[in-house]
């Protein structure tokens, strides 16, 4: 049983406002001979600062920068220690200092907190957050066993050696605990793929339908290769700034919130405890929740997650995701992890995960929209890139910069595509306010939860 | 005059475009420790699943672990080994068929990968079942690798129980 005291359940608070003003991105590849990775790095660095608008000449804005976290998730996936030195030198950002980040699978959202906190602090005023990762150097099973490598190595690894085989238990015990249909998992995979169709950056856009999803071939029982996520290889990055620089260098700044929580590395090891409630959430609301001889999270939902959001919800004053947020960016490294994490950051109650799909809400045009951007299932996971990747995709979203950033043909041209004759445009409603992502490691031993909030 | 020579391996080049890849060979054996866990294996070997419990009668967690640890996270006493009684019944908490296995696998695919409940444990350790197939609530017992053990976590599984 996980037990609080007060000061674990504090509120972070930043010293000073902190707001995101600019994203860059490379598109993402499965095989990317074309870039080593400090080349695809000076890409995204270079959009960042040349393509968003900024109302300063991009060395200009280069010259504000005075700290640096880089995220990547797995150094033997590249075979090379010190990357972050590697890249600090190839942006030509030497001698400011960098901290190399890892957080697994949250490596991106945790670089970002990092930035962050060094805005916030006042170490910096300006501060950059990239991430990327080469996942090309190995064949696919052997890089699925070094990801399996973030499952304890002495009792989890050796049991599968895949990661979809530790997301896979969890995906037959919450449909059996929750009566869900495999069909609702496969829409997910449906959705999030189709979303890629409009993204030039996308490695694995595609108009599948469900039935075909579930005929596919499976990876561990019953998670099939279309609901399990890419292994890419790209870049991305963002620039936070304090609230005078912010306004300095545009006009449509977003400020961010954003926390982290933490569980287990074993899923073995989750031990039960009572439920942290959100904000609108209410005392007594879950007793009917769990069959006997469950237990909360149990493999059905994340501690982490909830623990994320239950801080980030009250650091940002949300008190309802679903009627305060107008899109949302989440961790689908699988399908059932992505149904997982509606209960956990509040989109729906737990036990009605499946109600957010079911009901129309996470699609474009929905209520709450989710993973417009292709997600980890359509368009890219080079883990330390991804985190940082959803939170671009959300500035521009909020900065109504979809189309701007989508849409162009000299970007499709650009990654050595062309550009749908039946392209369609997902950016979201002017009158947008606040987007949230989620950046999600192991099977819940780190997730993040930003919120980016329209300032202008 | 003594010149350095090449004592390497001609890398070779796997292609040329749209930009040059070489290839790169990695072989390496890391030399890895069981620590305090040693026992843990040891006894996996020798036909009994062992479980570590805090001592420390003011902690809150008074169940047993498995996998075990030697230091209590709440209190960090250091913990105490209990062997649990063959045979070993627990319950299957969650379960997946793993079909596609990453590099090194060391069981035949496919097969059924099981998290089992056992009586007084904190944990719900992930293991395998040796034959037939798993649903949440299936009755299973331990058996152990004692004859050609792989010095691993998977000189235990499980068996359905009749």
């Amino acid at each position: 049983m996980i037990t609080f005291k007060k000061g674990n359940l504090r509120v972070p608070k930043w010293n000073r406002r902190v707001f995101m003003v600019a994203g860059g991105t490379t598109a993402y590849k499965k095989f990317f001979p074309e870039y080593r990775i400090e080349e695809l790095a000076m890409m995204a660095f270079k959009q960042m600062l040349e393509d968003n608008n900024l109302k300063m000449d991009p060395l200009e804005v280069k010259g504000l920068i005075n700290y640096c976290a880089y995220g990547s998730f797995a150094d033997h996936f590249q075979d090379q220690l010190l990357c972050e030195a590697k890249v600090h030198d190839y942006l030509g950002l030497d001698p400011l200092y960098n901290t190399g980040i890892k957080a697994g699978g949250a490596t991106g959202g945790t670089t970002i907190l990092n930035a962050a906190m060094a805005v916030a602090s006042g170490y910096a005023d300006v501060a950059l957050a990239a991430g990327w990762e080469r996942m090309d150097e190995v064949d696919t099973r052997t890089g699925n066993f070094y990801i399996a490598t973030a499952a304890c190595k002495d009792f989890e690894t050796r049991m599968g050696r895949v990661y979809s085989s530790y997301y896979a238990p969890m995906a037959n015990r919450f449909a059996w605990a929750f009566n869900v249909s495999e069909t609702t998992r496969a829409k997910i995979a449906v959705k999030n793929r189709f979303y890629a169709c409009s993204s030039p950056y996308a490695q694995q856009p595609g108009k599948h339908t469900v039935e075909e999803v579930l005929a596919g071939p499976m990876s561990a029982f019953p998670l099939r290769f279309l609901e399990c996520c890419a292994m890419s290889v790209g870049s991305a990055c963002v620039l936070l700034c304090d609230e005078k620089t912010a306004y300095q260098l545009t006009d449509h700044p977003c400020e961010i919130f954003i926390c982290g929580g933490t569980h287990t590395l074993r899923v073995a090891d989750r031990r039960p405890m009572d439920i942290p409630l959100l904000p609108n959430e209410s005392e007594g609301m879950y007793q009917e929740l769990l069959k006997e001889g469950s237990r909360w999270p149990g493999f059905e939902s994340f501690l982490a997650a909830r623990f994320a959001a239950w801080l980030t919800y009250r650091m940002a004053g949300i008190y309802d995701p679903l009627e305060e947020l107008d899109l949302v960016e989440l961790h689908d490294a699988f399908t059932i992890s992505d149904l997982q994490t509606y209960g956990d950051i509040g989109l729906r109650p737990y036990g009605q995960e499946q109600d957010y799909i079911e009901s129309g809400d996470a699609y474009y045009g929905g209520k709450l929209p989710s993973n417009l951007s292709g997600g980890l299932l359509g368009t890219m996971h080079a883990v330390g890139a991804t985190g940082i990747f959803q939170a671009v995709e959300c500035l521009w979203q909020l900065q109504q910069k979809y189309d701007q950033f989508h849409g162009d043909q000299k970007i499709w041209k650009k990654w050595g595509k062309r550009k749908p004759r039946d392209w369609q445009s997902l950016q979201i409603p002017q009158k947008s306010k606040q987007a949230l992502w989620v950046s999600h490691a192991g099977v819940g031993s780190h997730v993040t939860v930003g919120i980016l909030k329209k300032s202008w | 005059m003594q010149k350095t020579k090449f004592i390497g391996q001609v890398t070779k080049i796997k292609q040329t475009e749209p930009q040059t890849v070489i290839e790169w060979p990695r072989t390496l054996t890391h030399i890895h420790t069981y620590g305090l866990l040693s026992p843990f294996f040891q006894g996996l070997k020798e036909g009994r699943l062992r479980a570590t419990f805090c001592p420390n009668k003011k902690c809150p967690e008074n169940l047993l672990w498995i996998p075990p640890r030697a230091h209590c996270p709440d209190c960090h006493t250091e913990m105490k080994w209990k062997t649990l009684r063959n045979p070993v019944i627990g319950k299957v908490y969650a379960f997946t068929e793993v079909v596609y296995a990453g590099t090194g696998i060391e069981l035949s695919t496919p097969y059924w990968q099981i998290d089992v409940q056992i009586p007084g444990l904190t944990t719900v350790p992930k293991s395998y079942l040796l034959y037939g197939k798993p649903y949440i609530g299936m009755k299973v017992k331990a058996q152990f690798r004692t004859d050609k053990p792989t010095n691993t976590v998977l000189d235990y599984y499980w068996v359905p129980v009749e």
